[in-house]
């Protein structure tokens, strides 16, 4: 039953992909600031974890390596790129470009030192075995499973308990209300790209144990979180992370009718249907304009 | 474009304009007329409807039910910029000016309606559309600033500089949302004088405004809403001095709570 | 070093016209493509299919070419209508990525992955030509296109619909007109870049069509100064020197001079938006008056 397969395969998929669209939506809903830098983000914790495990470190010290990679990156885009663009013009353009610079800074200097082309880590947690007829499924799918549903899980107590969750989603939906929560703008941007950027280290990480990475993954993930966010609804957390899931899913079941290098162009055309005909997304609140 | 046509009918006419978001009513079938050569205020409470209603006539907005006209033309359903090019000028409350562009460029702008590569009418048109920007330039006392950025320019320059684009656009039917809110007295004599002149060409002119002197000062009608309907129509004497509407504009009842009615989708 | 001078010149050319149609959108319309290689492809496969078909002169090669890039380029126009900037940016990321596998995959058209061989030399008017004079005159004249559209009404519309849409619509803009109108302009010209392009390297292939491409396209507009007239030449100057000016450093091993530009190339425009936003050659405070 190839179709099932494909289905499982999808939402092993749709969970890397919702981690990380979930990251992106995350900082774009708190701070309006467009990370065209996530997709660095990840590609860090990557690698980080790859060479962790290169220099046969434990499994536990290579994900903590992976998630200090991405975090400390996502603060320091804020505080040395964005922080003082905002100061002075701050457009979307320069924002964007500056953020584009930089991921090709990393890439390349990925590519210098790490070798270019395919790089995975190997390891018996993506050995499928046959559960049914047919049926492959390996640990990793119910680690990706997990690790987001609790990772989600979290976020949610923390995003409604916690004052500084609250501010972040009271952020997201007016930027004025800052001032009334006695948090600095600032220390919230921080919370927010660390928060943000550190979701995504899990999801690469389980990338690099299965379909593996590359210097140039950075530019993929980017459309999916940015497909993930727009097709969710810009504001909408909880939209990101299903519409991850949903793209994941498509792109996986996609397979069936036809070959890997267009099931890409899936999430470009669900982004495309989306944009053409309902711009504010699954969830949306605000409008796209 | 020419002065009042010598018909009975108002340029701008509506009826019935209604639309509602998710459950509230921001405007609950309104019918109105705009004469031409007059200044008719539209005042009211916070949320009464009053910025909605200038949407639903320009196209910003789809209507729910009702109809209005331009010289008898339909115009529910045309898109803003074919309302617009019927000869239906509007100014924004918070101005949307072209933030990097000249003042001039700005007014020229104004005056270029044609979204192909070049503009029809060659070098006469040219020549005509200058001097419309320029006229409109001397007219709101701005020609002396005509180089500088609208984003450098001073609170009461761009209230003027937003009246210098309707000027220029030569519309016979004025829509402006709140023009000469925090503007001092000269200023604001000076922008009375600019509506009066302009009614004289026969333009209709539909004023949104708070400021209650204002209306005073330069309204022929007043048409006062409220939680989305024209409860009171007439001249400005005897609509001001009515203590029943003050209660409601002043807020002696409870005011629904919807500033997002009055802003655009 | 005539040929090495002669060739970097022709590069030069090709690319300033592929910057200085960028940069109309970008600067005046606030169009932010990153996919500004897919019709430059567009163009190339166009232009190497008419010399490899029918004739290769060089004038047919660039009119079909700006005709298809033009025509397609509604693939853009229509996200550009409903969405603005970080929008319209992803949208034209997955355009990009898209593109380079349909360039890949459709091999009638392009030749698949190993790409249009064999391209006969230009003529004119069945004369050999050189294809240096020809895209020299090419890019003067869309520099001239580009500097009176821009300073004339349609820039001024550009650029208000820019600065405030509403607005602009309230005054009688017909909005999307004017920004496909733009879109297709700009794709036109880079399609004119893409068959000079397939005239001059007699041999197109997608690896000449990828993101890496778009960047690099839009990293000369904006070091150069978008909204200017010379900032994206200066710029593609610039940036087409680097190799040859990386070539020199005796430290550098030849297989990474690639990334090393990358690198250059990240960087300058990570620092020029922090530091100078407006490039090497605009300049934000001054007004432009135009009429």
């Amino acid at each position: 039953m190839l179709f099932l397969q494909l289905l499982i395969n999808g939402l092993q998929t749709g969970a890397i992909y919702a981690l990380t669209a979930a990251g992106f939506a995350l900082i774009f809903g708190a701070t309006r600031i467009f990370h065209f830098a996530h997709g660095t983000a990840f590609t860090l914790a990557g690698y980080a974890f790859l060479f962790a495990w290169r220099a046969d470190w434990p499994g536990w010290a290579g994900v903590l390596v992976a998630v200090a990679a991405a975090t400390l990156f996502g603060m320091a885009m804020e505080r040395f790129v964005y922080r003082p663009i905002q100061r002075h013009e701050g457009s979307f353009f320069t924002v964007f470009v500056a953020a584009f610079g930089v991921g090709i800074v990393v890439q390349n200097l990925i590519g210098l030192f790490a070798g270019r082309g395919l790089a995975t880590v190997d390891t018996p947690l993506s050995f499928g075995t046959e559960v049914l007829p047919e049926i492959f499924v390996a640990p990793i799918l119910w680690i990706a499973i997990g690790t987001a549903a609790v990772l989600f899980a979290a976020l949610t107590v923390f995003l409604t308990r916690s004052h500084a969750g609250v501010a972040l989603r009271a952020l997201a939906q007016n930027p004025d209300l800052i001032r009334t929560y006695g948090l600095s703008a600032n220390g919230l941007s921080v919370l927010a790209f660390a928060i943000g950027s550190a979701l995504a280290a899990p999801a690469a990480i389980i990338t690099a144990m299965t379909s593996g990475l590359n210097e140039a993954i950075g530019h993929q993930v980017m459309l999916i979180s940015i497909a993930a966010t727009i097709v969710g609804g810009i504001g909408s957390l909880r939209g990101a992370a299903l519409a991850g899931l949903m793209l994941g899913v498509a792109e996986s079941l996609a397979l069936q009718f036809v070959d890997t290098q267009w099931a890409e162009a899936v999430s470009f055309l669900v982004l495309f249907a989306f944009i053409l005909f309902r711009p504010s997304g699954i969830f949306g609140v605000a409008a796209a304009r | 474009m020419s002065a009042a046509r010598g018909s009975n009918e108002a340029p701008l006419r509506c009826e019935g304009l209604a639309r509602s978001f998710g459950g509230l009513q921001a405007v609950a079938g309104v019918s109105l007329a705009l004469p031409a050569g007059q200044v008719t205020a539209l005042v009211g409470p916070n949320g009464a409807g009053k910025t909605t209603l200038f949407n639903l006539i320009t196209g910003n907005l789809r209507a729910d039910a009702g109809t209005a006209w331009v010289r008898g033309q339909p115009i529910t359903g045309l898109k803003p910029w074919q309302v617009a090019r019927l000869g239906v000028a509007r100014s924004f409350q918070d101005l949307r000016l072209f933030t990097h562009m000249t003042v001039r460029d700005n007014v020229l702008a104004a005056t270029e309606r044609s979204a192909w590569f070049w503009q029809p009418g060659g070098t006469a048109g040219r020549k005509r559309r200058l001097a419309a920007a320029e006229a409109a330039l001397e007219a709101t006392g701005l020609a002396s600033l005509a180089d500088a950025r609208a984003i450098d320019l001073a609170y009461a320059e761009r209230k003027f500089l937003s009246l210098a684009r309707i000027l220029a656009a030569e519309a016979e039917i004025w829509l402006l949302d709140e023009p000469a809110s925090g503007l001092d007295l000269a200023s604001r004599m000076r922008f009375a004088d600019l509506l009066r002149s302009a009614t004289r060409r026969g333009v209709a002119i539909c004023l949104i405004e708070h400021n209650l002197d204002v209306v005073a000062e330069l309204s022929d009608r007043i048409a006062f809403l409220d939680q989305g309907r024209v409860i009171a129509e007439g001249d400005p004497q005897s609509i001001l001095r009515d203590p029943a509407l003050a209660a409601i504009y002043f807020g002696d009842r409870h005011e629904p709570a919807s500033a997002a009615a009055e802003t655009e989708a | 070093m005539i040929a090495y001078l002669s060739n970097l010149a022709t590069q030069v050319a090709i690319f300033g016209i592929l910057a200085a149609t960028l940069n109309f959108i970008l600067g005046y319309a606030g169009i932010f493509s990153i996919a500004h290689a897919v019709f430059f492809g567009l163009g190339a496969y166009a232009g190497a299919q008419i010399a490899l078909l029918l004739v290769p002169d060089v004038v047919l090669a660039c009119i079909v070419a700006a005709a298809i890039a033009g025509g397609l380029s509604l693939c853009l126009a229509l996200p550009a209508l409903r969405v603005r900037g970080e929008y319209f940016v992803a949208a034209s990321l997955g355009l990009q990525m898209v593109a380079v596998t349909l360039f890949a995959e459709l091999k009638p058209l392009t030749g698949g992955i190993g790409g249009l061989v064999g391209i006969p030399l230009p003529t004119l008017f069945g004369v050999p030509v050189g294809v240096l004079p020809v895209a020299l005159a090419a890019l003067a004249l869309i520099l001239l296109a580009t500097a009176l559209l821009a300073r004339g009404s349609f820039g001024r519309t550009l650029t208000a619909i820019r600065d405030a849409e509403s607005a602009a619509e309230a005054l009688g803009k017909n909005v999307a007109a004017a920004k496909t109108l733009a879109v297709g302009f700009a794709c036109a010209g880079a399609g004119v870049a893409g068959a000079l392009y397939a005239l001059h390297t007699s041999f197109v292939n997608v690896e000449s069509f990828t993101m890496d491409y778009s960047v690099l396209m839009m990293a000369m507009v904006i070091i150069g100064g978008t909204g200017t007239l010379w900032g994206p030449l200066i710029g593609t100057v610039l940036l087409l020197s680097l190799p040859a000016a990386l070539a020199f450093l005796p430290f550098l091993p030849a297989t990474e001079v690639g990334a090393v530009q990358q690198i250059i190339i990240g960087l300058a425009m990570t620092l020029l938006m922090i530091f100078r936003p407006a490039g090497l050659v605009g300049d934000l405070s001054r007004g432009q008056t135009t009429a």
